[in-house]
């Protein structure tokens, strides 16, 4: 019996549902259609992670992003097609010559501790984040900064010294958010910023308290507090809800999603991407030099029976990381089928015996589903005659000997919120992109990366990156395995939930979400 | 009995700073540091090297020991260096919580074996001991985590009369701290209650064979007398130092516990500075933890010398 025959009967036979019905989609019960929003209530939301670091320049987690959404506000945000739009900043202008952007802000927003915004906060805020003493995660983004200059109270002008036309995009990003003048040493413990909600009290591991701010400038809120419960747990958060001691919880267990969403008393939302995953292989490490012998590999991977195994159906398949209602994607591109004969031909061809290989597959348990996948795309790639072995590692092990140390020939992760093409592209796949653990160095690549960053012509820019994961395709520089579903389960009494989820597919905000009684 | 004390508080400071060199030799050797986990996968070379040096990472190791020692001795713990958290306020504030809980424990553990193992021997080779041995074997051989998982489904998901997770500070909400404790109280007491069970019912059975028992009985005593206030408190003795020696280990012992709850005791934190090799941290939790099970132990030993003034100290 072929591995994923056995897979599918498998799960069949232990009573597990196959979900290959509509992958994106809301279903709220009948009554929350009715009614007017009312004010008051408090939601307590089973998190799925532990918060760190609350410093919004220089928290790196999603999970951390994914509350702060709620206290924090960037300059310019963006609409659900990843359109930049105005935000902090009423309007602004980009100089003929993309060196100069003036940002006129809004004399509307006030701090949450009572300080109006001006422009002294937006100098003080990216220069924080320019500064590498901060260790901000995104103080790439202002490396091209030469000035900040605080024009008037509510004008603010950016110089560059160079063009780097994804400047407008990656201050959108919450990480790039404005905090008033001086609060940089607090904002560890004590979040200040100018969102919907403003942070209360915190006990590490446990929750962390915010209440509604009234003088938020888009309009208050209609909950009166937000409870961010932290339940690594999965299975215990779900009683949570399922018991009404939680109002609303994230990231439902993958295998008790379909259970769930049959369940008349809760509310349930998915969606893609929350995150997508790849397959990496190190390219100072024979084989994988090869482009052939990566193209082997992906020939070997069924991905849609790995999306049905591993996540349970909670996912699709893609051939490229862009999101879905990305401009920037190329939807040309198609995931290459499974195809032993012809992986074991590209593998002759590379002039490597399968029965020669001895692959060490370094997976993190971090993410139960990646050993899974690891576990299911090891059988196939053992059929294809490769003798592949699990090297299972915590998270810290995982950073430390693949992302750090490069020692690694085959392994696998995932991320969050990569919607923006030059953050995406550049730091993974570019020669000295920040985020290329794999040793990629492919001249071609990085010449339509260079020249992406530094174009001005936004039809130009579409090109360029379609070019970009066309090239990342034929090359197999890593297998691109699936977008996993985010998704949301609350009880009947919350409405909006179709609000929530912002449009980086990772972050959620509660500032449109009432309870009813 | 003056000496015994100084003497076993000296042994106690020598075997914790024994106890804290091996952790902090063992948490330096293993590979991955903290900085690698802060930054996780937003991190590149420069920002890695840049926290590394911010966070004395480089610094040789016998640097960085003396360093510590110094600190530790003098008190000044200072931050995790995952959690950005004063390391003193966090030990003492998950000290609290895990204190609710283990006391908890031990209390519904000792308060449910001695009746069970009294009513064992009392009624020994009846239906009733047949019943309480199967009961305490059944309490002995199955994990915490599963009592944990099975109350959870009882107690939280069907009769929902107690929450499933989390905890509250005691100083906060007393009551609500003890209905959260409850249901990881019972799963981390079941397995000591039904060791004390066992216990109770063999020092039970041995006491109530002895001559004064038997003498008490020809004297006409009420069996009940006999049982509760001659034999029982005889008999108890060693049934409340095991107990007393096991608060100890409960507190190492809580990791699975409130993990499984997301009850975030000491356990908890010992177990997620672990994960982020939060060094300063391990070493503190370790700290507290050794110094509760030695100075549990101690008082144990003095309690049981003022329980029974037989016992001499050297």
């Amino acid at each position: 019996m072929k591995r994923r025959t056995f897979i599918k009967r498998g799960l069949l036979a232990s009573g597990s549902v196959l979900v290959l019905g509509d992958l994106e989609g809301t279903r709220v019960l009948a009554q929350d259609a009715s009614g007017t929003p009312k004010q008051g209530g408090t939601l307590t939301w089973g998190h799925s992670e532990t918060t760190q670091n609350l410093d919004i320049h220089q928290t790196g987690t999603a999970s951390t992003l994914r509350l702060l959404q709620n206290v924090h506000e960037p300059l310019l945000t963006i609409d659900d097609h990843f359109h930049v739009q105005p935000n902090l900043a009423a309007s602004w202008e980009r100089s003929q010559d993309w060196l100069t952007y003036t940002f006129h802000l809004r004399n509307d927003v006030v701090f949450h501790n009572g300080k109006k915004l001006t422009a002294a906060d937006v100098k003080y805020s990216f220069e924080r984040i320019k500064d590498p003493k901060t260790s901000a995660v995104s103080f790439d983004v202002f490396e091209d900064v030469a000035a900040i200059d605080a024009v008037d109270d509510h004008t603010v002008r950016v110089t560059m010294s160079k063009v780097y036309s994804p400047f407008e995009a990656r201050i959108t990003y919450l990480n790039c958010a404005i905090i008033p003048q001086g609060s940089g040493d607090t904002q560890g413990k004590q979040p200040i910023g100018a969102g919907a909600f403003e942070f209360v009290q915190r006990e590490f591991g446990n929750f962390t308290r915010l209440k509604r701010f009234d003088n938020y400038f888009r309009g208050p809120a209609y909950l009166d507090e937000i409870v961010e419960r932290e339940v690594t747990e999965a299975t215990v958060r779900l009683t949570g809800v399922q018991t009404g001691q939680m109002t609303l919880i994230n990231d439902i267990p993958l295998d008790r999603i379909a259970q769930v969403e049959k369940s008349p008393n809760l509310q349930v939302k998915t969606w893609h991407p929350l995150s997508w995953a790849f397959l990496n292989f190190n390219h100072k490490v024979p084989p994988f030099d090869d482009p052939d012998v990566r193209k082997a590999f992906d020939l070997m991977i069924d991905k849609q029976a790995l999306v049905q195994g591993a996540l349970w159906g909670q996912g699709v398949p893609t051939p490229t990381p862009s999101f879905p209602n990305s401009p920037y994607r190329n939807n040309d591109l198609e995931v290459r089928k499974q195809d032993l004969n012809q992986a074991k031909a590209l593998l002759q061809k590379a002039g490597v015996r399968p029965a020669s290989l001895s692959i060490k597959f370094k997976v993190t348990t971090n993410y139960p589903w990646h050993v899974q996948a690891a576990q299911i795309m090891q059988a196939w790639f053992q059929q294809a005659g490769v003798n592949v072995s699990l090297e299972q590692l915590t998270w810290s092990d995982w950073l430390s000997q693949v992302w750090k140390d490069k020692n690694f020939s085959l392994t696998m992760v995932n991320f969050f919120t990569l919607w923006e093409p030059d953050f995406l592209y550049y730091n993974i796949w570019h020669t000295g992109g920040s985020f290329n653990f794999r040793n990629i160095s492919d001249a071609t690549l990085d010449g339509y990366l260079d020249q992406a960053r530094q174009s001005t012509s936004e039809d130009q820019r579409v090109t360029l990156y379609r070019e970009a994961q066309q090239r990342i395709f034929d090359q197999a520089h890593d297998v691109i395995l699936w977008y996993r579903n985010g998704s949301l389960a609350a009880v009947p009494a919350l409405r909006g939930i179709d609000t929530i989820v912002q449009p980086n597919g990772s972050n959620l905000a509660f500032w449109r979400t009432w309870l009813a009684t | 009995m003056l000496s015994y004390i100084l003497k076993r508080l000296l042994l106690l400071v020598l075997t914790l700073w024994i106890v804290l060199t091996v952790t902090f030799l063992l948490t330096n050797v293993v590979p991955g540091n903290v900085a690698v986990m802060i930054l996780g996968t937003r991190s590149n070379p420069e920002t890695l090297a840049a926290l590394e040096q911010r966070l004395g990472l480089n610094d040789p190791l016998p640097v960085q020991y003396v360093r510590w020692l110094g600190k530790t001795v003098s008190g000044r713990w200072g931050d995790s260096l995952r959690f950005d958290q004063p390391i003193g306020a966090l030990v003492r504030q998950k000290l609290v919580t895990s204190s609710v809980l283990v006391v908890m424990a031990l209390i519904i553990a000792v308060v449910a074996s001695i009746p069970l193992g009294v009513i064992a021997a009392r009624r020994q080779n009846r239906w009733q001991d047949t019943a309480t041995s199967g009961v305490a074997l059944v309490g002995i051989s199955l994990p915490d985590f599963f009592w944990g998982i099975l109350f959870i489904l009882v107690f939280s998901r069907w009769l929902r009369w107690l929450p499933s997770s989390g905890s509250v500070d005691p100083g906060q909400d007393l009551v609500q701290s003890l209905r959260h404790a409850l249901l990881p109280a019972l799963a981390l007491g079941v397995g000591l209650m039904a060791h004390l069970t066992r216990m109770t019912r063999s020092a039970m059975l041995e006491t109530l064979s002895k001559d004064y028992v038997r003498v008490s009985r020809a004297k006409g005593l009420a069996e009940r007398k006999v049982t509760y206030k001659h034999a029982l408190r005889n008999a108890v003795g060693p049934v409340l130092t095991v107990a007393g020696l096991q608060l100890g280990y409960l507190f190492g012992g809580v990791i699975v516990v409130e993990s499984l709850f997301n009850y975030t005791g000491l356990g908890w934190l010992t177990y997620q500075a672990l994960l982020n090799r939060d060094v300063p941290l391990i070493q503190a939790s370790v700290l507290v933890i050794a110094a509760i099970f030695m100075l549990s132990n101690l008082i144990v030993d003095l309690l049981y010398r003022a329980l029974d003034p037989r016992i001499e100290y050297g």
